[in-house]
């Protein structure tokens, strides 16, 4: 795992790519207790974000959750093939089971997010 | 946290308004960092369809033709409401019942198992088995997932065709978590057979419920799980949020909503 993920209280990861670009994916904690999952819904490409604000929705077998964006930005790409292999999200949840680009209006915005070490006490506490 | 179930008895109201006040209860959670609870009914009996089910199978369901449809923002499948008892709870994610999705639903329904013992009905929180029925089944009550309400008859053991009698499904937002769900008292003649489900009924047919029969105790044993006493509120819940509540019931009303899969 990137020692540069953040993540937010909300469970999703987000981690610097070249050109501006960041990737988000949610964690193996939340997967792992969404339990079986069902249906995903992705956003359009393109669509501008505000940080906090939901970009899809994952239903499990008896619940929908939101995803939300943990930053502000747009979305320039978005993982197609996921919701035909949600598997992939309990497989890989930091690699082949990410979910969306972002093109983030702020690149210093990531720095208040968690890092691993307090996003693994949240979870445990 | 606070050491009262907030609990509001609402009367009926349409499929939309229902969602909408089901979603701000939710918010209603976060504010006051507790639970929250609702029950409530129906103005006609309706059909909630699980937020990402194919409109379409509902229009193929010849059994529910002509009912009004409502697309709830949970998960699950569909439910006839009319002839039940429905819920809605809330809890902040930061409570031991917010965390992930099996504890609130545990909770709730192992309170609904000692309930209905009282009354000296058996029922048990069901356990996954490949004796189950197809788990996309369009109707919720021909479904079976984990700590489902499944009953036995009076005086039977345990059976795997059981009639299952409560479900609950969840939206989990990101400060609180709502749950609504049905216990089913009676069949829904407003339905066409292949679609109506026995509910309590079919396991005690000599004794007739009403909602408020059961969700009295029931609240009562679910606060004593959550060691806080029950805090019945004055009007309804509708009453307490009417502007955001017209913004969300014109959503859950609208064809973009209904029809959105």
């Amino acid at each position: 795992m990137a020692a540069d993920m953040r993540f937010a209280k909300t469970h999703e990861w987000i981690r610097p790519e070249a050109g501006g670009l960041a990737t988000v994916g949610i964690s193996a904690y939340a997967v792992e207790a969404l339990t079986d999952l069902v249906f995903m819904q992705l956003p359009p490409v393109g669509r501008k974000v505000k940080a906090g604000e939901s970009i899809g929705e994952i239903e499990s077998v008896k619940a929908v959750s939101d995803l939300y964006a943990p930053v502000s930005g747009e979305i320039v790409e978005v993982n197609a093939a996921l919701p035909n292999e949600l598997e992939t999200l309990g497989r890989d949840p930091y690699g082949a089971g990410w979910i969306v680009r972002i093109r983030p209006d702020d690149p210093a915005e990531l720095a208040q997010l968690l890092d691993r070490s307090a996003y693994d006490m949240l979870v445990k506490s | 946290m606070t050491s009262t179930l907030p609990v509001w008895w609402d009367g009926p109201a349409d499929g939309p308004t229902n969602m909408a006040a089901d979603e701000l209860l939710a918010a209603e959670a976060a504010r006051r960092e507790c639970p929250v609870v609702r029950i409530y009914s129906w103005t006609r009996p309706t059909v909630s369809l699980g937020a990402f089910q194919p409109f379409a199978e509902a229009t193929a369901c010849a059994a529910i033709a002509g009912l009004p449809i409502v697309r709830r923002p949970s998960g699950g499948g569909a439910i006839l409401h009319g002839t039940d008892l429905t819920y809605a709870v809330a809890v902040p994610r930061t409570h031991p019942w917010g965390g992930g999705p099996q504890a609130l639903y545990d909770g709730m329904h192992a309170a609904m198992a000692a309930t209905l013992a009282q009354f000296g009905i058996a029922a048990r929180l069901h356990v996954p088995s490949l004796a189950d029925p197809p788990a996309d089944a369009f109707l919720c009550f021909q479904r079976r997932s984990p700590g489902d309400l499944i009953a036995s008859p009076a005086g039977q053991a345990p059976r795997a065709d059981d009639p299952k009698v409560m479900g609950s499904a969840q939206r989990r937002l990101g400060t609180a978590v709502v749950q609504h769900g049905s216990l089913l008292l009676t069949p829904n003649r407003e339905v066409g057979p292949e679609a109506r489900q026995g509910g309590l009924a079919a396991v005690d047919p000599g004794r007739s419920w009403t909602p408020r029969d059961i969700a009295e105790p029931w609240l009562n044993r679910v606060a004593a799980a959550l060691v806080v006493s029950l805090a019945p509120q004055r009007g309804s819940f509708p009453e307490t949020c009417p502007e955001a509540l017209a913004e969300r019931a014109g959503r859950f009303g609208s064809d973009d909503w209904t029809r959105r899969r």
